[in-house]
């Protein structure tokens, strides 16, 4: 005769329960938002976040349920989901195992534009002086591929790296049988303004396999402000190459990148138009640089954080109308953060990790053989700090640059899994360090978080996420399917 | 219709009392090819009885519901079993077990069926509330060399076998030996193993999995919460959510396939997702989740009351919880519920999954656009309708 | 004689400040330090140990581009629930310490034992 037992017979009350470590945020009177070990998200009430650590929960209760599923609670005595969290927390931590895969090499200094927020110097004259010559481009490939990581990018920048199309294809042609007889692959984008993209460099392109990375900020009056050129023609050139790479080498080889300044912050419906037009099929709305902008007061940056922010909301609900009505179009900032906050895939942006992917994830050659740890670490340079500059590549090798006191000391300071309030941070296992802009802003690598925009405009972008995920179903599930 | 698989023969002859059990393979009386000891000529008109006979089959195994004592006593030295017209099902190739003293014999594998399915055991350290093949506590090892003599009776061409029971490792090391046996005669046979996975949570046992090396070999393993105390309870062992989700992560850390498998009833339906969200979220490099229907037999029959959902009544969380799954790129089917209860969203993941043994459909079905592809019912047990079964003609 | 407006509106916000105190017998001080890290910013915190009790200074933070006020009581609310939420963390921290410990040797471990290996 079959005898089943009730649902109390497995009630934890028989067994002993165990807390498992969790981050809080006070979101409301009496609401919490919890996240595991793991970063994944939970609300909760003070009175059930108090009953949790109390360990007065038992199944049934509904609190049990949540807690449990959640990995906030455990048996004492289980091993399961203790190994889960482990394993979960060695695949978000595996890019670690690819050291370095991003390697940007500034070919020349040399530019026919003359943007004013740009760090870059324009020399146009001088050619030996401001291009980068062959033996330094080799050496630098020689760093490169001393990288541990088994598939790297090589990112060409300048000035315009064009105006030294002759490097960019001795680099190629040197990198690919260097990768072939390593056993690693490469990778290839020319971050240009398109201005001299011809049929020669569109022929190579194709050929070489290589990605071009351009700059459109917005629609043409916008666009030109920020990059003023001879002629004035910034913008027709952009979208007149965009069109051309497009067809000649594909629609998913070029793309573009927005640089955001004051301007553009009450636009963002054009600027999106703009990218919906070329047909490209998502945007990255960025955040202002500080890089060339004078931070007199950190109070500053903190509005500047909210400014940004209803810039930022407002160009993402755009971006989901355009979904809803048919268009499958994407904001990549958000794609990247949803990716971390919804699986435990490692993302290839090294510029949201801890530890930092200064050096770790990129390392960027200068035309003058100088080393460093980050672009934005390059533009620091420019004015006169060398906070970021690693060394030479004459002089260093991969692993000298890379367990340098200057890298490793940034690195471990600024570690958001050490760090005060980041450490106990709701937002953490989802956010990252950013050594270059706290210094920059602040003068340590660290930097105080209450005070740092980088902070409160992550919080913003992960709580406005949150806040859709939860309450917008239908956007909820166009923001599910960005997760790559 | 439910076809049946067991039953006792009329008659029989030929069989000794130093074994207990034998297991024999019905052949066309006109098959040529090597003649295995096992091998019984299938006989179901008198025509063929004739060519039995021409054909030297010294082993017959005859359909009829007539008595046909008189018409072969001398020509037959070996084995004689005759068994009921119902049986007609019954063809070339197919392997049974046979009990000498009872008479009762058992179809363990059908030829042309792609839904074979051998019992392992009827023992289980789990009592699931909704159990099909209810746990006994006997010593049935005799199963699995059962098993073993039909493996080499088995067609080689065979696309599919499914291990079941009870937990099919209760007996772990001689049922890994059965497989690697599989492994050596049927190469080209995908197995799918059903098991409640507990076993995986010990080191020993599933590197003796790993070590067997088949091409492909399934693991198919029922998880029914994200919570432990939920689990344990539907599946009535204290512990049992902690051994299995640690052995599903043992199996996948072991490079091994892994199906994670749902019943839906009135305890996971509501749940469900909140399940596969947990699903995709903590292991979604699991092979394949199949969410099922419920058969309504055996222990569901008993908990009727308490397990009883209408597949209308969840519908659209299991819409939700076929989104989430194929949202983090995990594959994701759903079993046993015909497509007039299904949200149009998950239709692409329902499939045709039933026995064709124990399937069948409603009158309702025969103006249904979609029958060709849908699930239909179980035969079997209780069957219980859901109120939102009606033809498709949009 | 006719009453004269004042030529000029004295415009200097009075600076809004407010003292808390505590019991330090029941209250840490690292839980304090905390939340007044988290009010850098918005104001400062300055923290004296007066016989049993802790007494916190505080003082809204002035800007030119600080926008809406706040009271001191709304200082006060906000820094005491700082200070709650920071011995709730202590709390959590001292009660999962331990199994913290033991999911990251699980995790990396291995990596540890690799190096060794490794030479």
């Amino acid at each position: 005769m079959a005898r089943f037992l009730a649902p109390e017979a497995f009630s934890a009350a028989t067994e002993v329960i165990s807390l498992l470590p969790f981050n809080f945020e006070r979101t409301g009177t009496q609401q919490y938002l919890v996240a595991n070990m793991v970063g994944d998200f939970i609300r909760l009430t003070e009175d059930e976040i108090n009953k949790l650590i109390d360990l007065r929960a038992t199944p049934g209760d509904g609190l049990y349920e949540k807690a449990y599923s959640a990995h906030l609670i455990t048996g004492s005595n289980q091993q399961a989901q203790r190994q889960l969290l482990a394993l979960r927390l060695r695949s978000r931590m595996s890019f670690l195992q690819q050291a370095t895969p991003l390697h940007i090499f500034v070919v020349t200094l040399r530019c026919e534009h003359s943007c004013p927020y740009c760090q870059v110097s324009r020399q146009s004259t001088d050619r030996s002086r401001f291009d980068m010559s062959e033996e330094t481009a080799m050496r630098a490939l020689d760093i490169a591929f001393a990288s541990p990581a088994s598939r790297i990018k090589i990112e060409f920048q300048g000035g315009e790296p064009l105006l030294n199309f002759s490097l960019i294809n001795t680099i190629v042609s040197t990198a690919k049988v260097r990768s072939a007889s390593l056993g690693k692959k490469v990778d290839f984008v020319i971050a240009s303004n398109l201005a001299l993209l011809d049929d020669v460099v569109l022929d190579f392109c194709k050929s070489n396999d290589i990605l071009l990375s351009t700059s459109l900020d917005g629609p043409a009056d916008l666009h030109n402000k920020n990059r003023p050129r001879p002629g004035a023609n910034s913008h027709e050139l952009a979208t007149t190459g965009i069109r051309r790479a497009r067809e000649v080498l594909g629609p998913d080889r070029i793309g573009a990148l927005m640089t955001t300044t004051e301007a553009s912050l009450d636009r963002v419906d054009e600027i999106i138009d703009e990218y919906l037009q070329l047909g490209l099929d998502g945007i990255f709305l960025r955040p202002l640089s500080p890089f060339g902008f004078a931070i007199k007061t950190k109070q500053f940056q903190k509005y500047d954080a909210k400014k940004w922010l209803s810039f930022y909301e407002r160009g993402l609900r755009r971006v989901l109308e355009i979904n809803r009505q048919g268009t499958p179009f994407r904001e990549f900032y958000a794609a990247l953060i949803l990716t971390r906050m919804l699986s435990d895939r490692p993302i290839g942006y090294v510029d949201l990790r801890s530890p930092a992917g200064i050096g770790l994830g990129a390392l960027v050659y200068n035309y003058d053989g100088s080393v460093f740890a980050s672009d934005e670490g390059r533009m620091l340079a420019e004015t006169g700090d060398n906070a970021f500059r690693l060394g030479n590549v004459d002089r260093d090798t991969y692993e000298s640059l890379v367990l340098s006191d200057k890298l490793i000391d940034a690195i471990s300071s600024s570690l958001t899994q050490c760090a005060p309030e980041c450490s106990t941070c709701v937002y953490e296992s989802h956010c990252g360090a950013d050594p270059v802009y706290h210094h920059a802003t602040q003068g340590d690598a660290l930097g105080i978080k209450p005070l740092s925009a980088f902070c409160a405009r992550q919080k913003g972008i992960m709580g406005l996420l949150l806040d859709i995920l939860e309450n917008s179903p239908e956007d909820a599930a166009i923001l599910r399917r960005w997760v790559s | 219709m439910t076809l049946p698989l067991y039953g006792t023969a009329s008659l029989s002859a030929g069989f000794s009392s130093d074994k207990a059990r034998s297991v024999i393979r019905l052949r066309a009386v006109d098959s040529i090819g090597e003649r295995h000891a096992s091998d019984f000529g299938l006989v179901k008109t008198p025509e063929e009885l004739k060519r039995a006979a021409e054909s030297n089959w010294s082993s017959i195994f005859v359909v009829s519901d007539s008595s046909i004592q008189n018409e072969f006593s001398e020509s037959f030295e070996r084995q004689l079993i005759l068994v009921p017209r119902k049986f007609d099902y019954l063809g070339d190739g197919d392997v049974l077990g046979f009990d000498h003293s009872s008479r009762k014999f058992r179809t363990l594998f059908r030829r042309n069926s792609a839904h074979n399915s051998l019992l392992v055991t009827e023992r289980c350290n789990n009592y699931c509330l909704m159990c099909s093949q209810p746990p006994k506590d006997v010593d049935d090892r005799w199963i699995l060399n059962e098993i073993k003599e039909s493996l080499s009776l088995i067609s080689p061409e065979t696309r599919a076998l499914t291990f079941t029971g009870g937990e099919t490792l209760s007996d772990w090391e001689d049922f890994i030996g059965v497989l690697r046996q599989c492994r050596d005669r049927l190469p080209a046979t995908s197995l799918q193993v059903l098991t409640n996975g507990r076993a995986f949570a010990n080191s020993q046992i599933v590197d003796a999995w790993r070590d067997i090396e088949h091409p492909n070999l399934m693991a198919a393993i029922p998880v029914y919460a994200s919570v432990d105390s939920t689990h344990d309870y539907i599946v009535q062992a204290k512990g049992a959510f902690d051994e299995t989700v640690l052995g599903i992560l043992k199996l996948k850390d072991r490079g091994q396939r892994v199906e994670i498998r749902v019943v839906l009833h009135a305890l996971t339906a509501p749940i469900i997702a909140e399940t596969c969200q947990w699903i995709a979220r903590n292991m979604p490099f699991v092979d394949h989740v199949a969410l099922m229907g419920l058969e309504n037999t055996g222990f569901a029959v008993a908990n009727d009351a308490m397990l009883w959902i209408d597949p209308m009544d969840y519908r659209d969380e299991l819409a939700r919880a076929v989104d989430l799954l194929a949202a983090a790129g995990v594959n994701v089917s759903v079993y046993n519920l015909p497509k007039c209860v299904l949200s149009r969203s998950v239709w692409p993941h329902a499939l045709q999954s039933i026995s064709d043994w124990k399937n069948g459909f409603v009158d309702e079905c025969d103006r249904c656009y979609e029958r060709k592809t849908c699930s239909g019912f179980f035969t079997t047990g209780r069957p219980r309708f859901s109120r939102g079964v009606h033809a498709i003609t949009s | 004689m006719r009453h004269m407006p004042p030529a000029a509106k004295d415009l200097s916000p009075s600076p809004v400040t407010i003292a808390v105190d505590l019991d330090s017998s029941i209250q840490s001080l690292e839980a304090l330090d905390a939340a007044a890290y988290r009010l850098i910013g918005t104001a400062t915190c300055q923290i004296d140990r007066v016989a049993n009790r802790y007494v916190c200074h505080l003082l809204a933070s002035t800007s030119p581009q600080r926008r809406g006020v706040l009271t001191p009581d709304d200082l006060k609310e906000r820094f005491l629930n700082l200070v709650a939420d920071e011995n709730l963390r202590a709390r959590v921290a001292g009660k999962t310490e331990g199994v913290r410990n033991v999911i990251l040797a699980l995790a990396f471990g291995s990596l540890a034992a690799n190096q060794k290996d490794a030479g």
